[in-house]
């Protein structure tokens, strides 16, 4: 992984970090907030596992095995919160 | 190390010949996913609780310090950046850069440390401990269990580090490889339990 790209990974994890701080404040809608939220936490996962621990440039089968833990983890958190 | 490769056909039909690698080696990866499912059935868990205590679990995390949260957040993805950026350093054996890109990974770790202990203290002044409620218990265990991780992760970054300063890495980075994906594992959870505790 190159350089530029894990710099514009680290800024996208901040701006996204700050950004579901913001969410809570803004949003007045529940559910749409926790949607969001949970959204967030999907996108830095994604960069993590792609960016940061290399698994874009790994055997296929890995990195869909981390980018579903990224995916359906918070997918069961949000229904639960939603029941 | 667990390697597959890739062959793909394109339109002025040359061959390419795509080399997949899985970084590190695959014990470190099994252990990783057995890490994430504990934790995946602790985060399950803790919602479930909150929306069988939905009063409880409001009122107590207004008793969470606002910041704590937020600076541990940004230290740990600040700490795997560095360690992204010492790992792209070995690749291409830039020694001194490896070492720095550890030692700030692992400054920034310490920052997180800190500020946990500091925001447990801050709790217990305010009386409020493991027993204080389904909330806190619940809080404190799966805190402190990613804080011991915290710990463990630590240990791998020194342990990579020296063994970068001694020019082991030089033939195979497998090992820094395993060691830096566990670290990043560390960070993954936080990325979850921030929003869950803090934000949610």
């Amino acid at each position: 992984m190159n350089t530029t790209k894990i710099i514009a990974s680290w800024f996208i994890l901040i701006t996204l970090t700050l950004l579901s701080v913001f969410v809570g404040q803004v949003i007045g809608n529940h559910s749409l907030f926790l949607f969001l939220v949970l959204a967030i936490v999907s996108l830095k996962g994604q960069q993590i596992i792609d960016i940061f621990m290399e698994l874009k440039e790994a055997p296929r089968f890995w990195r869909l095995l981390l980018l579903s833990y990224v995916l359906l983890v918070p997918a069961i958190i949000l229904v639960i919160y939603l029941l | 190390m667990t390697q597959s490769i890739s062959a793909s056909i394109d339109a002025d039909s040359t061959i390419k010949i795509v080399d997949k690698r899985l970084p590190g080696d695959l014990a470190m990866w099994f252990f990783i996913l057995a890490e994430l499912s504990v934790f995946a059935i602790f985060f399950i868990g803790f919602a479930v609780t909150e929306q069988l205590n939905t009063e409880l679990f409001t009122a107590s995390k207004a008793k969470l310090h606002p910041v704590a949260g937020l600076i541990n957040t940004l230290a740990l993805i600040t700490s795997s950046f560095f360690v992204a950026l010492a790992l792209h350093a070995i690749s291409q054996q830039k020694v001194r850069s490896t070492v720095i890109y550890l030692v700030l990974g692992q400054l920034l770790a310490l920052v997180y440390l800190v500020v946990k202990l500091w925001e447990y203290s801050f709790l217990f002044d305010a009386g409020i401990d493991i027993e204080t409620n389904t909330f806190f218990t619940l809080y404190f265990l799966i805190t402190a269990f990613h804080f011991l991780h915290v710990i463990l992760g630590m240990v791998i970054l020194a342990y990579i580090t020296l063994r970068a300063r001694k020019n082991a890495y030089q033939q195979d980075i497998s090992g820094f490889e395993a060691g830096a994906s566990y670290w990043h594992m560390v960070d993954l959870l936080w990325i979850i339990l921030f929003p869950l505790v803090y934000i949610i």
